[in-house]
């Protein structure tokens, strides 16, 4: 047996295992040097884990066993074991947040330079990260409410890091109670599946799964709670003050966890449910969330003048995207003609939006973090002619702004063309909404870039400098990242995108991975 | 499949072709910028700012926009669609969890009947 039918519980033990490690670090610097080696070596794994995949197929693997029915006792077949499941979809969102998430480090080891308590903040940071990935290799539902909730608690303490701002303890507030009530409401679904199916396996439920009241119950109780930690519209209004509030380098990792719900939610929709929730309400519960949020955040965004506000209005905005786009999808799963017509093209639009987002959104947060840091403000109306002072920064959120605007050539506007065309066939209504959030995110993009980079230097900031090495390495790993998804769109859609997809619509693969002829 | 070519189902979009779209007029640029006069002097008159014919400000904040003023018309136009909108982010958290209940409500109407 190859060792890397082990990456799934690797992926998830290494940063568990540097949170545990971090906390005994004596020396500063030594910590740091733990902290870049756990974040480069998970991303390795992440990066294995999906070629794994992709050349392999599915993979399943059993906690402390080599199958889930090695040891049961004879007649009895229900998968009773913990079972992390990963398909092609599982492992491109784990490659993607595990990318964004080492950018973010990076960026972060100077910011522990001004703390007291760096070996908190790197045990938290580490606890996210395991929480995050653990959602997407999971194949369980209790397993995947235990890593939504290890998540959350590190959220908790790291958007709350700067405890002696008053706003951040507030934000990080507001946060742990509308996180816990929907941690509930999510746990209660959880309870209502296994009440009816007496098993909390994923594939095992879909299986045997007959929409009823209590299915259709527990679904809600799902869309609901990972719509909310997503931050969708209207079950948003947490994440502007979070990530607001947040270090930068945590506001940009909060994107891809943000993210993590999200998957969550699709892997449940069509993984899960599928076919045997008929009718197309949910899809379009998914849809319209996606256009609420994306014109919603993005008419918000324009009149935020704090950058990370801003940013995370827009955050919200590009959550939309996603939605609408895997929403179509949703939509066209019962017909394989519009599956064919637009339903595919839409999921490829929403998935790439993924990755594209998790960078572009990412570095965008850590361009913010740099300004903070050289010039003690994200305050537009206190920046301004910084392009000269910051020339790597400058050309970095210049590279992200026209990404997230969709100005090509840049890979925001390969997934929004996507989005655009597939949305139309449905109805032009919906292409109209996501083009205008384009041209509004566009302009307030170019508000911050007017406001902070452009213009007269200003007395005040005369003494800023560029921010050190490090912070523009951790930017430069997005903003890489960024012209490479740009510059080889037909490469990422054919090995990234598409297998992703395809695994996601393919609900029998799901089951058959774990079931087999089983149960 | 021609490099760096995306076919969406209803038409197709070349990365390569808006890079070189965009290389061309950087090229068009340059040769504008070459034909023009060569007397230019770095620290002289030439480099004074013209500012309606008044004094220039000697610090820099006084002559930007400030990005609270920027888009003015667009939001004066829609203050009555913001003034609702703002007025719903509260930044209560009674607030959000009553719009977190009814949403809860909405979406269980949609879903179970």
């Amino acid at each position: 047996m190859s060792w890397q039918v082990h990456l799934p519980a690797l992926v998830v033990s290494v940063p568990l295992l540097g949170a545990f490690i971090s906390i005994a670090m004596v020396k500063p610097r030594l910590r740091n040097l733990w902290f870049a080696t756990i974040l480069v070596a998970t991303t390795i794994l992440a990066f294995l884990m999906w070629r794994y995949v992709a050349i392999n197929g599915t993979l399943v693997y059993v906690m402390g066993g080599e199958r889930w029915n090695l040891t049961l006792p004879s007649g009895m077949t229900l998968p009773i074991r913990i079972i992390m499941e990963v398909d092609a979809f599982g492992a491109f969102m784990a490659l993607a947040g595990s990318i964004a998430t080492l950018a973010s480090g990076l960026f972060s080891v100077r910011f522990l330079d001004r703390v007291n308590d760096g070996n908190k903040f790197v045990a938290l940071f580490f606890l996210l990260f395991a929480g995050m990935l653990g959602l997407e290799v999971t194949g369980d539902f209790f397993n995947f409410f235990v890593f939504l909730e290890i998540a959350s608690v590190a959220s908790f303490g790291l958007i709350a890091f700067w405890r002696d701002r008053p706003e951040a303890i507030e934000a990080s507030f507001k946060y742990a109670v509308l996180s816990t009530f929907v941690a509930l409401i999510f746990l209660i679904g959880v309870g209502i599946l296994y009440g009816v199916y007496g098993t909390l396996n994923m594939a095992a439920i879909a299986k045997n799964m007959q929409v009823g009241f209590l299915e259709k119950l527990a679904l809600v109780l799902f869309i609901v709670s990972l719509a909310m930690k997503s931050g969708a519209v209207p079950l948003h209004m947490w994440e502007p003050d979070a990530y607001g509030q947040a270090p930068a380098g945590v506001s940009c990792f909060l994107v891809v966890v943000g993210q993590a719900s999200l998957y969550g939610m699709f892997r449940i929709a069509f993984s899960v449910y599928g076919q045997a929730f008929e009718g197309s309400v949910l899809a379009w519960v998914i849809i319209v969330l996606g256009l609420l949020s994306m014109f919603i955040g993005v008419i918000m965004a324009v009149i935020q003048k704090e950058a990370k506000r801003l940013m995370a209005y827009h955050c919200i905005s590009q959550t939309g995207y996603m939605l609408m786009g895997i929403g179509l999808g949703l939509l066209a799963l019962s017909s394989s003609q519009a599956m064919s017509e637009y339903g595919f093209t839409a999921m490829k639009g929403g998935i790439f939006h993924i990755i594209n987002n998790a960078m572009y959104k990412g570095l965008l947060f850590l361009t913010a973090g740099s300004l903070f840091y050289a010039t003690g403000t994200t305050n537009l109306n206190k920046l301004g002619g910084l392009a000269r002072k910051m020339p790597y920064t400058t050309f970095m959120f210049a590279v992200a702004a026209a990404a997230i605007a969709g100005l090509p050539p840049f890979n925001g506007f390969v997934s929004k063309l996507l989005i655009y065309e597939s949305s139309f066939v449905v109805h032009p209504f919906l292409a109209v909404v996501a083009m205008v959030t384009s041209i509004l995110t566009l302009a307030s993009f170019v508000k911050v870039f007017q406001s902070g980079f452009l213009g007269p230097s200003r007395d005040d900031l005369n003494n800023v400098r560029e921010v050190p090495l490090s912070m523009v390495v951790g930017m430069m790993v997005l903003c890489v990242m960024i012209i490479s998804l740009s510059m080889m769109p037909n490469w990422v859609l054919a090995n990234l995108i598409e297998p992703a997809a395809r695994d996601l619509v393919n609900q029998a693969s799901y089951i058959q991975a774990v079931m087999g002829s089983g149960l | 499949m021609v490099l760096g070519t995306v076919y969406t189902g209803f038409g197709f979009w070349n990365v390569y072709a808006w890079v070189m779209f965009f290389a061309l007029g950087a090229l068009i640029v340059l040769f504008l910028r070459s034909t023009g006069r060569g007397d230019y002097e770095k620290g002289t008159y030439q480099d004074e700012v013209f500012y309606g014919g008044n004094p220039v400000p000697q610090d820099g904040e006084d002559l930007a926009v400030p990005a609270s003023s920027s888009y003015w018309g667009f939001t004066k136009a829609l203050s009555r669609f913001y003034d609702v909108l703002v007025s719903i982010h509260t930044g209560i958290l009674s607030d959000y969890m009553g719009i977190l209940v009814v949403t809860v409500a909405v979406i269980s109407i949609l879903i179970l009947l």
